[in-house]
């Protein structure tokens, strides 16, 4: 009697084994434990069993009933899963067109570099100050102690709106402006458009500027030297070597120009050097004490720096950028790489 | 400048090679830009800044090397001159132009090509050799940095000088044969009758040294700087001479240098000398300038002693004495530009060496930090608009009017009112802009030249208004342009609609960053001559009219060659900025569900859209939430002057939910409005 449960259990399991899809599964089901199915007839005639053997008998045929529907629902189920894969597989789409965005805009690259040279110095402390870019002659010299009929105005061609009026040169006449409203400490940038009467391979009639200037008691040539060797390093990498080499401004004393070590030849003299390995990128110094006079500091108690620099030179030297004149042409071609 | 190594030899003893003698120079403030091998000698190019005018001769130079290379300077000895007769006369009627003249007159002299080391010396700093006398006086000029002049005595009508003011001779013929136009206040040279010389400029042709002249008079002077300067600009002719006596030349080498030309003269061109007049009514009184060692050592932020801050003076040729804590030092006559203990400081840090003083950084006291809230608006406003997909452009801010025109601006726009410049580069180029528009147009020229045919700009830049003050306003303007081909999208994604709405769109988003309150698309016919007036809108800001955008109108598109389908729009930042919510202020979440019923309605194409939105809104301000226009349909079968429009509208109560019968009152009151204020069908 056991035994023909046992065959039972054999030739279920054999058949379905051989069963491929869900319907033949369902089928099986039906033949072994529907109402009528095999095993499900053989529990109700359980009462009919001999009783000696009744117990094994039970306990056979009712592990058998678990054992073949604990195989059914794992191939059911199995057959489940790989019916919707396929369903799914079937109801595709081309992952491979472009996703649906609008393509940014492109920085200007004047906008790029001035952008980092001012995160540059704000993350020293450094506020943002403005100023007009049409100025008056005073503010854009004589408070620069660039007085009329000085030689040093041939430093800067200028565009005059009237004689007393002109297009700013540069942006340290917000040196003056800033320092009129405001008492020390300072510590101030101010970025902008300046203008001069000049235009060949190297001069664009417009071109951009970063002023920068600290004030306080006891600033020394030593710390403008720290700060913007600082600043160099954090535009152009640590290891670049900076040059400071005498120079004249009206409104600095001591002035300074600073190198910076050739960007392309890295200090050994090529072509965009001159030969000398070294490269020019700002003017600055110590602020004259006739500046702080003409604002009402106490230029003994008072000392400071400020500094200036062209941002289309050092975004050429950047990007590695020959024609300067790209910049201003808005060239698609030329903005899309930035 | 140009500085030969063989003539610098002959004022200082050097065994350096000439690369390092320009990098010392570098170092010390003379730039030395070239370095080049001509014939046996070196020559050097120095950039002199316009404070060295000492630097502007040999010896100049000379010096510098001397005191950055610690090396002894060799003074030149004066010549002692045989004086055979009489000195000339002269006066000086403008003293206060005019604080030194000295001269002799040499007879006799043989006027004929300068020897050859003479002529090549000149040559090889770019002075081209002319004849024996003139070559000397310009030989001393090189090598002293004193211009000087002979005059053919012969034609100096009374054998004499006077230094006067031009006056009311207004015409000149200088050398060059020039006939030049003077100003009253010109300083002039002049003889007993007529001008002979623009002082320190150039001299005349009328007593010009020729082949035929024997006798000349030799003239070595100071002239007032400013004076020579203004004269150079007016005149508009800077030359070897008054490029010198514009930056100051050493009053108290006049003479010096007048003996040196005359000792040269009478080698090269032989005759005899006469006597010397030296007009210097006012001798300079050297300057004395006291600094204190323990400033020097804070500015420049070392700790010299006293023994080498006096080396360093010594070998600049400054006199100095030490008490206390101060140096009283006095400069010499040459360095005019000393003129307080900064500008000594200076030399100090200069010759110690840049390099030298060691790396610190700055102390700095807290203070509070302003936010600059402009400056991050700026930086919201050009990240949205990348992000819309608009690049950043920068132009110039020159403008020509005549471009006015093409945009068709009437003749009383304000805009045509711009600012000029008294000297533009280009002449048509003569004002500053007042509008952006015309260079973005540009741009996208300039790109279609090149085959673009899907172009998004903006720029963000002042424009130039004149003002009743001395200087104008200067507003921030922003504008954009769009240029879309539809029929060639640049992706597959963009839609087919007008680049209108993509610009719309673009300026929409960034309303909505920026968080402005109370702005509006206002629908006027043409409210800018170079729109579409059936494509263009005024942007306004609480009322305020900020700016306008549209599509092109095809005439001023055609004038400025230009086609396809192009929207613009130029808007006043500075003005948006004013309306921006100054806070944000959070309201609770709502507690009751909303309702949303959808409405598809047709209504003729001269109805606005808003407008509809408006009347719906107003229908129950405080129960419906929201309304959003989801679709525009024209086609059939909708009739041809009509359009179909389908809203979804959201109703919500702040205190209850709201029944489907409220609702259902609400939509009919709406559609019955939709239909006698518009004229709207219902679509089913
Ligand atoms: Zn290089």
């Amino acid at each position: 009697m056991v035994e023909d449960i046992l065959s039972i259990k054999a030739i279920a399991e054999e058949e379905i084994k051989g069963a491929n899809d869900l319907k033949a599964i369902q089928s099986l089901r039906v033949k072994y434990l529907g109402k009528k199915g095999v095993l499900t007839d053989k529990i109700k005639s359980l009462g009919s069993v001999p009783k000696e053997i009744r117990p094994e008998y039970g306990k056979t045929l009712n592990e058998t009933k678990n054992h073949i529907e604990s195989i059914l629902n794992q191939k059911e189920s199995f057959f489940k899963a790989s019916e919707l894969e396929s369903g799914l597989k079937a109801n595709r789409i081309d992952v491979t067109v472009p996703g649906n965005f609008i393509p940014a805009g492109h920085k200007h690259p004047i906008s790029r570099v001035l952008d980092e040279i001012v995160d540059v110095f704000s993350s020293l402390g450094f506020v943002i100050e403005e100023g007009p870019e049409i100025e008056l002659d005073y503010y854009n010299f004589e408070a620069l102690n660039i007085p009329r009929d000085h030689p040093a105005r041939d430093m800067q061609d200028t565009f005059y709106i009237t004689d007393d009026v002109v297009l700013r040169t540069h942006t340290s006449p917000v040196q003056v402006r800033v320092m009129q409203k405001n008492k020390p400490p300072l510590r101030v940038i101010a970025p902008g458009k300046v203008y001069r009467c000049d235009a060949d391979v190297t001069h664009t009639p417009m071109f951009h500027q970063i002023e920068g200037f600290m004030v306080d008691e006891h600033i020394s040539m030593g710390d403008l030297k720290g700060a913007l060797e600082l600043f160099l390093h954090a535009i152009f990498g640590e290891d670049t070597g900076v040059r400071f080499r005498p120079s004249f401004f009206p409104f600095t004393e001591p002035s300074a120009e600073v190198d910076i070590a050739c960007v392309m030849c890295g200090g050994t003299g090529c072509r965009l050097c001159k030969g000398s390995g070294w490269i020019e990128i700002l003017g600055c110094g110590m602020i004259n004490p006739k500046v702080f006079e003409m604002v009402g500091y106490d230029p003994e108690k008072y000392t400071g720096f400020a500094f200036g620099m062209g941002i289309e030179r050092i975004t050429m030297l950047k990007y590695g950028i020959d024609d300067l004149r790209l910049f201003f042409e808005n060239d698609k071609r030329f903005l899309e790489q930035f | 400048m140009k500085a030969s190594i063989n003539w610098l030899k002959e004022f200082v003893d050097f065994s350096a090679k000439p690369i390092e003698i320009a990098n010392a120079l570098t170092m010390a403030g003379l730039e030395v830009e070239g370095v080049e091998e001509v014939d046996g000698d070196t020559i050097l190019e120095v950039n002199i800044t316009p404070n060295r005018a000492d630097c502007l001769s040999i010896i100049g130079v000379a010096r510098e090397i001397a005191a950055s290379l610690s090396l002894p300077f060799k003074k030149s000895k004066i010549p002692v001159i045989k004086e055979e007769f009489g000195a000339p006369e002269i006066e000086i009627k403008a003293p206060e132009l005019c604080r030194r003249y000295a001269s002799r007159i040499i007879r006799g002299v043989k006027i004929a090509p300068s020897p050859e080391w003479l002529s090549k010396r000149l040559e090889a700093h770019a002075i081209r050799s002319i004849n024996n006398v003139v070559d000397a006086t310009n030989y001393v000029l090189l090598e002293m940095g004193q211009p000087l002049h002979a005059f053919d005595l012969n034609n100096l009508t009374g054998h004499g000088i006077v230094v006067d003011k031009a006056g009311s001779i207004d015409k000149f013929f200088t050398l060059d044969n020039e006939e030049r136009a003077l100003e009253t206040d010109t300083l002039m040279i002049w003889d007993k009758e007529k001008p002979v010389a623009v002082a320190g400029v150039m001299g005349g042709l009328n007593t010009e040294v020729t082949l035929s002249t024997s006798d000349i008079l030799l003239e070595s002077a100071y002239f007032n700087p400013p004076s020579v300067r203004r004269a150079s600009k007016a005149l508009n002719l800077s030359t070897e001479s008054s490029y010198r006596f514009e930056r100051g030349v050493d009053i108290n080498a006049v003479v010096t240098a007048l003996e040196r030309a005359v000792d040269l003269i009478l080698q090269t061109a032989g005759g005899k000398a006469g006597k010397l007049t030296d007009i210097h009514p006012k001798p300079l009184a050297l300057r004395q300038i006291s600094v204190g060692l323990s400033k020097i050592n804070k500015i420049i932020g070392v700790s010299l002693k006293d023994s080498e801050v006096q080396d360093i003076l010594t070998r600049l040729g400054f006199d100095n004495k030490k008490t206390g804590d101060t140096f009283v030092v006095i400069p010499p006559s040459f360095r005019e530009d000393i003129q307080q203990d900064i500008d000594i400081i200076e030399e100090i840090a200069r010759l110690y060496g840049y390099d030298k003083i060691p790396v610190t950084f700055p102390k700095v006291r807290l203070t509070p930090v302003k936010v600059n809230t402009h400056r991050n608006l700026i930086k919201i406003t050009k990240d949205f608009l990348r992000r819309s997909g608009y690049s950043e452009v920068i132009n110039y801010s020159f403008l020509n009017p005549s471009v006015f025109d093409k945009l068709r601006l009437s003749p009383d726009d304000k805009r045509r009112n711009t600012i000029k410049i008294k000297n533009p580069l280009r002449k048509e180029e003569n004002s500053v802009r007042t509008t952006l528009i015309p260079a973005l147009l540009g741009n996208i020229g300039l790109n279609i030249n090149h085959g673009e045919k899907s172009l998004r700009f903006f720029e963000l830049s002042k424009v130039f208004l004149p003002s009743k003050e001395k200087l104008p306003e200067e507003p921030l303007h922003l504008g954009a342009v769009c240029l879309k081909d539809s029929r060639m999208p640049s992706s597959i994604w963009e839609g087919k609609h007008e680049c209108f709405y993509d610009l719309k769109g673009a300026l929409e988003n960034l309303m909505a960053e920026l968080k402005v309150k109370d702005y509006s698309f206002v629908d006027t016919d043409s409210c800018e001559p170079y729109l579409h007036p059936g494509k263009s809108c005024t942007i306004k800001v609480n009322n305020e009219v900020i700016g306008s955008l549209g599509v092109l109108h095809p005439a001023a598109a055609e004038a400025l060659e230009l086609t396809g389908d192009i929207a613009l729009f130029e808007l006043n930042l500075s003005s948006l900025f004013l309306h921006i919510l100054p806070k944000i202020t959070y309201k609770s979440l709502p507690k009751y569900p909303y309702v949303e019923r959808d409405i598809s309605i047709v209504v003729s194409k001269d109805i606005n859209a808003a407008d509809i939105e408006n009347a719906i809104a107003r229908i129950d301000s405080n129960l419906i939430e929201g309304i959003t226009l989801f679709d525009i349909y024209t086609g059939s079968p909708i009739p041809k002057d009509k359009k179909s429009l389908a809203f979804s509208i959201r109703f919500r109560a702040e205190d209850r939910t709201l029944t489907d019968a409220e609702v259902d009152v609400l939509h009919s009151k709406m559609v019955s409005l939709l239909e006698s204020s518009f004229k709207a069908e219902l679509r089913s």
